[in-house]
C-alpha cells in the first residue's frame, strides 16, 4: 500500500460534508423542531407542542382531503400506473419490430420540465382549442363539453391523466429485471411443458417483484411530491379536490406560517419513509430472489 | 384444430402488444408534435382548426417570444444557473466518491449512510429552511441562489453512480503512478478522473436535466422577471398572455426542445441513469 496524507482525503470529502450539513441535517433537524412551534419566521419560534399537528388533523380538513387525495392516487399508481408500464416492458421485452424507437420515445415526457408538461396538459384539456375534446367531438359527440381541470366532477381524473401512462421509469426498471433472468430458467420451463403463460406468471413475475416494488415505491412518492402537474393547472381545487400535501406545504411555506409548513413537511417524511417500509416488506424486496 | 386456436391466439396477443406501443407512441409525442406544429399557426388557427397542419412555416412567433419578456435573459440564467450548478456539484461529488470508493477513513461507513439517506427525504420537505437560508444571506432573487440548491440537489445518486465508477477503476494504476511519484490530487486527477467520463456524464446529464426543469425552487426564491428560469418564467407567461396561443406555443416549444435535443444525443446515458438512479419521475 501506498504512503498518503490523511488530510487528502478528509479534504475531499469537505465540500460533500458541507453540503449535507448546510441543505440536509441542519434543515432537516429545523424542519422536526419547529413543527412544534408557532413561528412565522420574524419572531423567534414560540413552543406550542402538537398544536399543529391538532390544527392540521382537527381544524381545517385540508390535511385529511390531502391524505384521501394521497390515498387515491397511490392506488392508481399501484394498480394502473405500474402495471401499465410492466406491461409495456413485457411487450418489448419479446423485441416486436420498432421495440427500441418505443423504448425510447417513451422516454421524452420524462425528460422534459414537469411544469411545461403540465401546461401541455392544460391546452390538452381546454374545451375550445384542446385536443382531447376536439377528438371527442370528432368521434361524433359533437355536442361534448367539459372544462377538465375547473369541473369538480373531473378535476381529479384530469390531474391523474397527467402521468397515469408515462409509466417509462416502471418499464426501464421492469426490463432490466427481466433481461437478467437466465435463459436457461425459460427453456427448462419449456422443456416441463410450462405455456407461456405460466412462464410469464410462475417464473417471469415472482423474479421481477423487486423492480415492481422499487417501481411501486417511487411512484407513491412521486404522489406525495407532486406539485407542479396541480399547483399549474387547478391549484388544488375546484374546492380543495385536487388538493395534495405538497401545495399544502407550499402555502403554510408563501403564509409564512413557518410551524405550520413544517410539520406537514414532517408529516411528508414520516410518510415517505412509511411507503418504502411498507412496500419493502409487502414486494419481499430484501430477500434475494435467485436461491 | 389446435394449430389453428393457437395461431388465432398468438395473432390476437400481436394486435394487442402493437395497438399497447401504438397508444404509448401517441401520448408520448402528440403533444409535443402539436405544440410545435401550433407553434407555426394563427391564433385563429389553433382556435378553429385544432388538427389542421400549418399553411406554411413562419418563425415570428418565435421571434416576438425572444423579444419580449425577458425571454433572452431567462435563458440566459437557465444556461448559467444549470451548467454551473452540475459542474460544480460534478466536482464535489466526485471528490467524495473518489475517496468513499478508494480509501479507508475514521467515519466513512456513518457518513455514507447520511449521504444516502437523503434520498429519503421528499423533495420539497425542507424548502422552509431552505427558503429563509437563502432569505437571511441576502441571496434571495440571485442566480447564485438557485444555483447553491441545484448544486445540493443531487447529491446522493451522483455520489453512488461516481462511487461506483471510481471502484471499477483499477488499483494497481493508482499505485503505479504513486511510483512515479505523483501526489494525491495528481493521481485523482490524471488518472482517475479521465477514466471516470462514464459515469461523470451519467451522473452530470441527469443532474443537469432536473436543474434546467426544475420549477419549484426557481418559482419560490426569485421575484423579478429578468432572474427567472425558463420554467418559471413559462408559468408567468402563460398566466399573461393567454390569449395569444402562438406564442405560448413557441415559448413552450422552446423550454422543451433542449431536454429532448440533450436526450436524443445521449439516450443511452439517461436511460442507464434512470436504471441505476431509480430517482427521477
Amino acid at each position: 500500500m501506498f504512503k498518503y496524507n490523511k488530510l487528502w482525503v478528509y479534504l475531499f470529502i469537505l465540500p460533500t460534508l458541507l453540503v449535507f450539513l448546510t441543505f440536509y441535517l441542519v434543515p432537516i433537524i429545523t424542519v422536526f423542531t419547529t413543527g412544534f412551534t408557532e413561528w412565522n419566521g420574524f419572531n423567534a419560534p414560540k413552543f406550542t407542542g402538537f398544536d399543529n399537528y391538532k390544527m392540521i388533523f382537527t381544524d381545517d380538513n385540508s390535511l385529511t382531503v390531502s391524505l384521501i387525495n394521497l390515498f387515491k392516487w397511490s392506488m392508481i399508481a399501484t394498480f394502473i400506473h405500474v402495471p401499465f408500464g410492466a406491461l409495456v416492458a413485457f411487450i418489448i421485452y419479446r423485441r416486436p419490430f420498432g421495440w427500441r424507437f418505443v423504448r425510447g420515445v417513451f422516454m421524452i415526457p420524462n425528460v422534459i420540465a414537469v411544469s411545461a408538461w403540465a401546461i401541455i396538459y392544460r391546452f390538452i384539456f381546454n374545451d375550445q382549442m384542446g385536443l382531447l375534446n376536439n377528438f371527442i367531438r370528432k368521434l361524433g359527440f359533437t355536442n361534448f363539453h367539459t372544462n377538465w381541470f375547473f369541473d369538480m366532477k373531473y378535476a381529479f381524473s384530469a390531474i391523474s391523466l397527467t402521468w397515469v401512462f408515462y409509466a417509462v421509469i416502471v418499464t426501464l426498471l421492469v426490463l432490466s429485471d427481466l433481461m437478467a433472468i437466465p435463459k436457461e430458467l425459460h427453456e427448462a420451463a419449456k422443456i416441463d411443458g410450462a405455456t407461456e403463460g405460466q412462464i410469464h406468471w410462475r417464473i417471469n413475475l415472482p423474479l421481477i417483484r423487486g423492480s415492481l416494488g422499487t417501481s411501486v415505491i417511487l411512484s407513491i412518492i412521486a404522489r406525495i411530491t407532486m406539485f407542479e402537474a396541480i399547483f399549474l393547472t387547478t391549484k388544488g381545487g375546484p374546492g380543495n379536490s385536487t388538493y395534495n400535501i405538497s401545495v399544502m406545504l407550499y402555502d403554510g411555506i408563501v403564509n409564512y406560517q413557518f410551524g405550520y409548513a413544517n410539520a406537514v413537511a414532517t408529516i411528508m417524511i414520516i410518510l415517505g419513509i412509511g411507503v418504502l417500509a411498507i412496500t419493502t416488506k409487502v414486494f419481499r424486496m430484501n430477500k434475494s430472489v435467485y436461491n | 384444430m389446435k394449430a389453428k386456436a393457437d395461431f388465432l391466439k398468438r395473432g390476437i396477443i400481436g394486435l394487442f402488444s402493437y395497438l399497447v406501443l401504438l397508444f404509448t407512441v401517441c401520448i408520448s409525442i402528440v403533444p409535443l408534435l402539436w405544440i410545435v406544429i401550433s407553434s407555426f399557426k394563427s391564433n385563429k388557427a389553433i382556435l378553429n382548426k385544432p388538427f389542421a397542419l400549418p399553411t406554411g412555416i413562419d418563425f415570428h412567433a418565435y421571434y416576438s417570444v425572444f423579444k419580449m419578456n425577458n425571454f433572452l435573459s431567462n435563458t440566459v440564467n437557465s444556461v448559467v444557473i444549470s451548467v454551473s450548478s452540475t459542474l460544480v456539484a460534478l466536482l464535489f461529488y466526485a471528490l467524495a466518491a473518489y475517496s468513499f470508493a478508494k480509501f479507508d477513513f475514521k467515519g466513512k461507513h456513518i457518513l455514507f449512510v447520511l449521504f444516502s439517506v437523503t434520498l429519503l427525504i421528499p423533495g420539497h420537505a425542507t424548502a422552509q429552511p431552505i427558503f429563509s437560508l437563502i432569505n437571511e444571506t441576502g441571496l434571495y432573487d440571485t442566480r447564485l441562489a438557485l444555483i447553491v440548491v441545484y448544486i445540493s440537489a443531487g447529491l446522493a445518486v451522483s455520489l453512488f453512480i461516481l462511487r461506483a465508477t471510481f471502484l471499477s477503476i483499477p488499483r494497481e494504476l493508482d499505485e503505479a503512478a504513486y511510483m512515479e511519484s505523483a501526489n494525491f490530487w495528481q493521481v485523482f486527477f490524471y488518472i482517475n478522473l479521465p477514466l471516470a467520463k462514464a459515469g461523470l456524464s451519467t451522473a452530470g446529464i441527469l443532474m443537469f436535466l432536473g436543474n434546467w426543469n426544475e420549477f419549484f425552487y426557481g418559482f419560490m426564491l426569485t421575484s423579478s422577471a429578468q432572474n427567472r428560469t425558463l420554467p418559471v418564467a413559462l408559468q408567468f407567461f402563460t398566466e399573461q398572455f393567454s390569449y395569444n396561443y402562438t406564442q405560448l406555443f413557441a415559448a413552450l416549444t422552446l423550454v422543451t426542445l433542449p431536454s429532448i435535443i440533450l436526450y436524443m444525443v445521449a439516450q443511452e446515458q439517461v436511460q442507464q441513469s434512470v436504471v441505476s438512479g431509480g430517482v427521477k419521475g
